[in-house]
């Protein structure tokens, strides 16, 4: 039994989605455990109003909350007892084997990264943001394609960048059911010489990787066409792209609203266009991705989006619970293994040819 | 072989649903049960599917060793039984169906007293097509017979959230309590579709029922995951449960379990493989949370059950950790709740039983234009 610990004070419509999507998923999910982290009287009043199964979710008393706008380190040293804190705190302990929020980003890394410790090869835990593209991939027809860091850290090595490769490749493996992703770096051309010193080193040792299906180098345009399945870049790149990409999405929709409210013809033409729009927006609706992970550490943490309903909170302990049931913290370590088992096989061949 | 023969075509009415078995009643000189427990099957016992035509079908030709029954029920009846309590068993299920049910209740092990099914084949010659689908018309008038032949002090009720037995038990219970008037009755039976011959014969038990606040417990099975706070208006004496564990602990609050034979509820329901000792423990939690249970009864069962399992409750159990530890996981979850106060049970107020009828034909018709059965 997977025993999946939610934040449920974590988020803009917290508790009561939260809860609520907890507890649907403990209806979908039967060989799961909810743990439910947050004030007990608070909680205890939101599930007995909803669907669910008493044997399958229970409730863990944490007396505060990071709130969205705080600055991290500085509430979580204000709040030791807050639900984020106490719920890293019990999968760190081993009373839970995964952590779903969809609270303050930077408090839910922060709490993870000074409670967990980092799988075995990997350096460093990279944040991942899924992102909706042209093409669809896997079995499932995935619509999103991963980047990643797109936050946890500033900047990353050649090393990083690889062990992102890594980990984003497995979890498309496991959770898009895509057999081979591609992965690719972000860089400024296609060619492998493109881009900062640690992106062309990075290139040149995925290039050498047999476990990873590398394509190169992608340009940033080539992220909304769904070039590459698994986008890998450093937390700092990320981030401006992800947020570059999001606004320009935000500004379509405007752009959309004017156009509708503005012209008759525009609008008539909306109107024609809207089943392809709800369409379009079934396929890229992020809520039923549930979330983005948190790759590296020896637990997986998936990060919900901020403004989820119980749909994606609900799709994110789905996320969850299929990570933990696909063993992708195991297939990370796994390949890490490999990964180093070679490196170190090459410096002792070119070790040999030195000392001959 | 003649007395044999003769009683075969009473035998064959039987099986087919023509007549019905004597009602039992007390022997001269037999002394009242202590209590009465009153169970549904379906959804209640068994777990059922007839959601759709096909589950009723395949639920119509199931043989009683494929029945299941829901985990820890068995156990729970059992020790229900013990002390010369009654156990009766009202369903909605045809009467055809009597010897397959009766042979997986002996299957099980399961000893009643009294087995009252829906004689639904005498509806149809009849005409009578609302009566099918009518609860009250049906239970409530077998409830009230029942307790007319044997009216022990005290009663507690087992039902489902499919069907509207959490309304039929606290009509029953407010009636024989004397809180409900033959004119309020008769103006549910109205409201519930029954034909006059019925409502007639329900209003003249009514009439002959010995009063007395006997009902002390109700017992709601949430097989279909209802909210619990729906079952809220009902009052503390009606309880939702998610499995019968929670049951088990409820009773045992109120005394009416020892600990040991909480412990034989709990061990049915891991020996299930449906449940472990995590989802137990859990259940713990949730009953406390709810209100339904006080922290101390729980610490005090572990204790009890400690003794028990030293004496050996647990003996030949070793595919189960030192009891120690099963205590201590329980213990851990009540502990998880912090210093938070579990809420009042809501005091109950005078229930508008014709609003509650027409709210859950209501909600039966919603449910069957969405194609939910």
């Amino acid at each position: 039994m997977h025993r999946i610990v939610v934040d449920a004070m974590g988020g803009d419509h917290a508790p009561d989605e939260v809860v609520r999507g907890a507890a649907e998923a403990s209806l979908a999910l039967t060989n799961a455990e909810i743990i439910l982290v947050g004030d007990a009287a608070v909680l205890g009043r939101l599930l007995p109003r909803m669907r669910h199964d008493g044997a399958r979710v229970r409730v863990h008393h944490a007396p505060a909350f990071v709130e969205m706008d705080e600055k991290p380190a500085e509430a979580l040293a204000a709040k030791p007892e807050a639900s984020i804190a106490v719920a890293a705190d019990l999968v760190a302990r081993g009373e839970g084997d995964a952590l779903v929020s969809a609270g303050n980003t930077g408090a839910s890394v922060l709490a993870c990264a000074r409670r967990w410790t980092l799988l075995t090869g990997v350096r460093r835990a990279a944040l991942a943001a899924v992102y909706p593209t042209e093409l669809r991939r896997g079995e499932k027809d995935d619509p999103f394609s991963l980047i990643l860091d797109v936050g946890a850290t500033i900047d990353a090595t050649a090393e990083d960048l690889v062990g992102f490769a890594v980990m984003g490749s497995a979890y498309a493996k496991l959770i898009s059911q895509n057999r081979r992703p591609r992965v690719a770096l972000l860089s400024n051309g296609t060619e492998a010489g493109k881009g900062p010193p640690e992106v062309v080193r990075a290139h040149e040792q995925l290039v050498e990787t047999t476990e990873l299906n590398f394509i190169g180098n992608i340009e940033g345009l080539d992220i909304p066409r769904g070039v590459a399945d698994v986008v890998v870049t450093s937390g700092f790149v990320g981030n401006v792209v992800l947020k570059m990409l999001e606004g320009v999405s935000e500004t379509v929709v405007r752009l959309a609203r004017y156009a509708h409210k503005e012209r008759l013809a525009w609008r008539l033409g909306l109107v024609a266009l809207s089943s392809a729009i709800d369409q379009l927006k079934e396929v890229t609706d992020w809520q039923q991705y549930g979330g983005a992970p948190l790759l590296g550490f020896t637990h997986p943490f998936i990060k919900a989006h901020g403004r989820s309903n119980a749909r994606a909170v609900q799709n994110a302990v789905k996320v969850a619970h299929k990570a933990l049931a696909g063993n992708l913290c195991g297939n990370i370590a796994r390949t890490m293994a490999e990964l180093d088992e070679r490196a170190q096989r090459r410096t002792t061949s070119q070790g040999d040819v030195v000392g001959a | 072989m003649f007395r044999r023969i003769s009683k075969l075509p009473v035998r064959i009415g039987e099986r087919i649903g023509l007549f019905e078995p004597a009602t039992p009643q007390l022997a001269p000189g037999e002394r009242l049960p202590k209590r009465t427990f009153r169970w549904d099957l379906d959804k209640t016992y068994l777990r059922t599917e007839f959601d759709s035509l096909k589950d009723l079908a395949k639920s119509a030709i199931e043989t009683a060793a494929d029945k299941q029954a829901y985990p820890g029920a068995t156990a729970l009846l059992r020790a229900l039984r013990q002390d010369g309590n009654r156990i009766c068993i009202v369903s909605g299920s045809p009467t055809q169906m009597r010897q397959v049910l009766a042979a997986k209740l002996a299957l099980d092990g399961v000893e009643y007293d009294e087995f009252v099914l829906k004689n639904n084949l005498k509806n149809i010659l009849r005409g009578r097509f609302r009566a099918l689908r009518a609860q009250i018309p049906y239970k409530l008038p077998a409830m009230l017979s029942s307790r007319i032949n044997v009216p022990a002090p005290s009663e507690m009720l087992f039902g489902d959230d499919a069907e509207a037995d959490a309304i039929i038990y606290c009509l029953y219970a407010d009636l024989i309590a004397g809180e409900v008037s033959l004119t309020d009755l008769e103006r549910v039976l109205i409201a519930s579709r029954a034909y006059d011959d019925d409502a007639e014969r329900c209003l003249d038990l009514a009439r002959r029922v010995p009063q007395a606040k006997a009902v002390t417990r109700m017992f709601i099975h949430l097989d279909r995951r209802s909210p619990p706070m729906g079952f809220r208006r009902f009052g503390p004496r009606l309880v939702p449960v998610f499995n019968y564990f929670q049951a088990a602990l409820v009773l045992y609050e109120d005394q009416v379990l020892t600990a040991r034979q909480v412990i034989f509820v709990a061990l049915e329901m891991l020996d299930s493989g449906q449940f472990a000792l995590g989802h137990l423990a859990t259940s713990v939690q949730d009953v406390i949370r709810r209100g339904r249970v006080t922290r101390e009864s729980a610490l005090r069962l572990t204790e009890e059950a400690a003794e028990a399992a030293r004496s050996g409750a647990l003996s030949g159990r070793s595919d189960l950790p030192p009891f120690e530890k099963i205590a201590e996981s329980f213990r851990e979850r009540v502990r998880e709740l912090g210093g938070t106060v579990a809420p009042e049970p809501a005091v109950a107020e005078p229930l508008d039983y014709v609003r509650l009828v027409d709210e859950e034909h209501e909600h039966r018709h919603r449910r069957r234009r969405q194609g939910m059965g």
